[in-house]
C-alpha cells in the first residue's frame, strides 16, 4: 500500500503525545521520521518524551534532536501547562532505541529527498527546525508537498492578545515557513479550541486497561483541570487537529488565505495576520486556514485511535 | 428630554458619506447638543473634508462653530480614501454652499474652549482619524476630567479593512489612536466588528427616500452612492460605519457591547494600526474601551428613518 510519507515535528507536551498516538494509527500514513524541538518544555525533555512515547506505541520511526532554542529569541516554555517534563507527570519507561546521530534538519532533508516530492510535514511546535532546514537546504521547498501546522490564530491569541504559543515562541521561524513557498495548512486556535474532549470523553477514551490508555489518562489529568480553569469545556487537543486533517479533511472547514507573521510589532509580534476578512488581500494565498471542526467526529476518531492500542 | 439634560457633544470627523449621516443622526436627536464641529484629514484632504463639513452642517442646520483640523496625522504621512468617497470626499448629490464662516480658531483650540466652557462633561464623537482628539488630549491634559467619553468609529477587534490587520481611521494615525485609547477617558469603539454588520440595502434607502424631505433625499443618495461602491468590492450592502458611533450613544440597547482592554499597535511589518483587544484578560489591564460587537440591524435602520423624519419642513437652498 502506498502510504503518505509524513514527518512529525514536535515539542512534545501532552497534546503532542496524543497527536502521535493518533498519527501512529492512521492507515494512509507512514511516519518516516520525527524531530524534537524546544517549546512546551526544553529540548532534552521533548526529545526524551518522543522516544518514550514511540516505545510505548511500538513505533520504529527514527527520532532526531532539533533546535534547543528559537532562531533569534530566548526560549519561553509552557511547563505551567504541560508539567515540568512535558508529559503532565505521566511516567513512561525510557527508550532503548539507539540515538540518531543526524540533526533534525539534515534528517528531514534526507527524508524529503527519499520521498521524491511526496513528503508532508506535520509540525505541532515552534517552527524552528523547519526554518533551519529551509535555510540550509534551498531545494527543500520543492521536495515538500505540504506543511500542516498547529499554530497561530486568525483571531486572538493565548499567550498575548495577538499571539498563539507556538508562533509566539519563534515568530521568525514561523514567518520563514509561511514564506517558504510550500503550502501551509494552518490549524490555529480558531479550530483547535473547538477540538476538545469533555471530562467524560477523556475518561472514555482512556477507558481500557492498556498501557496507552493508562498513559493517556495519566498525562492528561492535570491538563484537563488547567483547561477547565481557563474556561474551556474540557481537554483541548490542539495538536491532534493537523494530524487528523491528513486523513480526515472532511471533518474540518476552512478557507484559503494569505497568512504572514508579524515579527516587528510592539504588542503584536507572533500574530498570524490573515486576509480572510479584510478588503485588502495579500498577493498570494499561501495557506489554508482551518476554522472549524465537526467535534463529534473528531472525538470519535481520537477515541477509536487510542482505544485500539 | 429637557434642555439642560442634553449631552453636550463635539463632532470631529472627515466627511465622508458615513460621517455626514452620523452627524444627521446627532442633529436629529433631542438628547444631544452639538457644541462644536471640527474637521480632520482622512477620507480626503483637510481642505475637502472641511468644505464638506461646512456644507453638511449647512444642509442639516447645525449652527455650532466649525473649525479646521490638522492637515496631517501627528507623525505619519497622510492617506486618503478617494476610492471610497470620491474626489470631493462626498461625491453624489448636490449640496448647499457653506452658510457659515469657519472659526478663526484651529480645531484643537475650538475643542479646548468648548470643553472648558461646558457646564457638564462632554462626549466627543470622533468618526475620522483620531488626530485632533489626540492633539487635544496631549495639549490639554487638564481637560480630560471634563471629557466623559469618546465615542469613535475605528479599528476592529477581529480584523482590518485597509490592511489585513488595520482599519482605515486607525491606520491613518495610529499614534493618535494610541493616545486616545491610553488616555484614561472611557472609549466607546465602533469598529469593523459592528460596522460591517450595520449594512444598508436598497430597500432601506428607498424607505429613507420615501420620507420625502430634502435631508431624506440627500441621505438616500449618499447611501446609494455608498452602496454601489461597496457592492463593487464585494460587500452585500453598505456598511454604515460612522453612524454606529452616534447610534450607540442614543440607543445602546441596539448594540451588543463588550468591555475590553484595547491597545493600538504603532509598529510592525503587518500590524501597524491594529486595535488589539485583550479578549482573554492576558494583559492584566482593566478594560479601557466598550467595544460594539453586534447590532440589531433593523432597529438601526428604523432609527435612521426616524431621524430623517425630524427634518420635515426644513429645506435649504442648493
Amino acid at each position: 500500500m502506498n502510504r503518505i510519507p509524513v514527518w512529525f515535528d514536535t515539542d512534545m507536551g501532552v497534546d503532542d503525545a496524543a497527536a502521535l498516538l493518533v498519527l501512529n494509527r492512521l492507515e494512509t500514513v507512514e511516519v518516516v521520521g520525527i524531530s524534537a524541538v524546544a517549546g512546551n518544555v526544553e529540548l532534552f525533555h521533548t526529545y526524551d518524551n518522543v522516544r518514550k512515547v514511540c516505545r510505548l506505541i511500538g513505533s520504529a520511526a527514527p527520532v532526531f534532536r532539533g533546535a534547543d532554542r528559537p532562531l533569534f529569541k530566548e526560549l519561553e516554555i509552557a511547563a505551567y501547562v504541560h508539567g515540568a517534563d512535558g508529559l503532565g507527570g505521566a511516567v513512561l519507561p525510557p527508550s532503548e532505541a539507539p540515538e540518531q546521530p543526524l540533526a533534525a534538519w539534515d534528517a528531514l532533508y534526507q527524508a524529503a529527498r527519499a520521498a521524491e516530492g511526496r513528503l508532508e510535514i506535520v509540525a505541532v511546535g515552534p517552527l524552528t527546525n523547519l526554518a533551519i532546514a529551509f535555510g540550509k537546504y534551498p531545494k527543500l521547498k520543492d521536495l515538500v508537498k505540504r506543511i500542516l501546522i498547529m499554530g497561530g490564530a486568525a483571531q486572538g491569541g493565548n499567550v498575548t492578545p495577538s499571539a498563539e504559543f507556538n508562533i509566539y515562541v519563534d515568530p521568525h521561524a514561523a514567518q520563514m515557513v509561511f514564506k517558504s513557498g510550500v503550502p501551509v495548512v494552518m490549524c490555529g486556535l480558531d479550530v483547535t479550541e473547538k477540538a476538545y474532549l469533555t471530562r467524560a470523553e477523556v475518561e472514555e477514551t482512556g477507558g481500557r486497561d492498556t498501557p496507552v490508555c493508562r498513559f493517556f489518562r495519566d498525562s492528561t489529568r492535570e491538563l484537563v483541570k488547567y483547561h477547565e480553569d481557563w474556561g474551556n469545556p474540557g481537554l483541548v487537543l490542539h495538536d491532534v487537529c493537523p494530524v487528523l486533517f491528513l486523513e480526515h479533511p472532511e471533518i474540518f472547514r476552512g478557507q484559503e488565505a494569505g497568512v504572514y507573521v508579524e515579527t516587528r510589532g510592539t504588542i503584536t509580534t507572533g500574530k498570524t495576520v490573515t486576509d480572510l476578512w479584510s478588503d485588502k488581500e495579500f498577493p498570494e494565498k499561501n495557506a489554508f486556514v482551518v476554522l472549524d471542526v465537526d467535534r463529534p467526529a473528531f472525538v470519535r476518531l481520537v477515541r477509536d485511535a487510542i482505544l485500539v492500542y | 428630554m429637557s434642555e439642560e439634560k442634553k449631552i453636550p457633544i463635539l463632532l470631529d470627523g472627515d466627511p465622508g458619506h458615513d460621517d455626514a449621516i452620523a452627524w444627521m443622526l446627532a442633529k436629529a436627536s433631542p438628547a444631544l447638543d452639538i457644541r462644536c464641529v471640527t474637521s480632520c484629514a482622512g477620507n480626503q484632504t483637510i481642505e475637502k473634508t472641511t468644505y464638506n463639513a461646512q456644507r453638511v452642517c449647512t444642509l442639516l442646520g447645525i449652527t455650532a462653530p466649525i473649525a479646521m483640523g490638522r492637515p496631517r496625522p501627528l507623525l505619519a504621512d497622510p492617506i486618503t480614501a478617494g476610492n471610497v468617497h470620491g474626489q470631493t470626499g462626498l461625491d453624489g448629490p448636490r449640496l448647499p454652499e457653506p452658510g457659515m464662516e469657519l472659526s478663526p480658531l484651529g480645531a484643537v483650540e475650538l475643542m479646548a474652549r468648548t470643553v472648558r466652557e461646558s457646564e457638564s462633561p462632554v462626549t466627543i464623537v470622533s468618526t475620522g482619524p483620531q488626530t485632533n482628539v489626540a492633539a487635544l488630549l496631549l495639549a490639554h491634559p487638564e481637560l480630560k476630567s471634563k471629557i466623559g467619553r469618546i465615542s469613535l468609529m475605528g479599528g476592529g477587534i477581529a480584523y482590518g479593512n485597509w490592511t489585513p490587520a488595520a482599519e482605515f481611521n486607525i491606520l491613518v494615525d495610529p499614534e493618535a489612536a494610541r493616545t486616545v485609547f491610553s488616555s484614561g477617558i472611557p472609549v466607546q469603539m465602533a469598529g469593523l466588528d459592528v460596522t460591517e454588520r450595520a449594512l444598508i440595502f436598497p430597500e432601506d434607502f428607498q424607505r429613507i427616500r420615501a420620507v420625502g424631505n430634502q435631508v431624506a433625499r440627500v441621505v438616500a443618495d449618499w447611501l446609494e452612492f455608498f452602496y454601489q461602491f461597496h457592492r463593487s468590492i464585494g460587500y452585500a450592502g453598505a456598511p454604515l460605519h460612522d453612524p454606529c458611533a452616534v447610534a450607540s450613544l442614543l440607543h445602546p440597547e441596539l448594540f451588543t457591547m463588550q468591555d475590553l482592554y484595547v491597545e493600538v499597535e504603532t509598529e510592525g511589518e503587518y500590524c501597524r494600526g491594529a486595535t488589539v483587544g485583550d479578549l482573554r484578560g492576558k494583559t492584566g489591564h482593566a478594560p479601557n474601551a466598550r467595544c460594539l460587537m453586534d447590532v440589531d440591524r433593523q432597529g438601526f435602520v428604523d432609527l435612521l428613518v426616524e431621524a430623517v423624519q425630524t427634518y420635515d419642513g426644513w429645506e435649504v437652498r442648493v
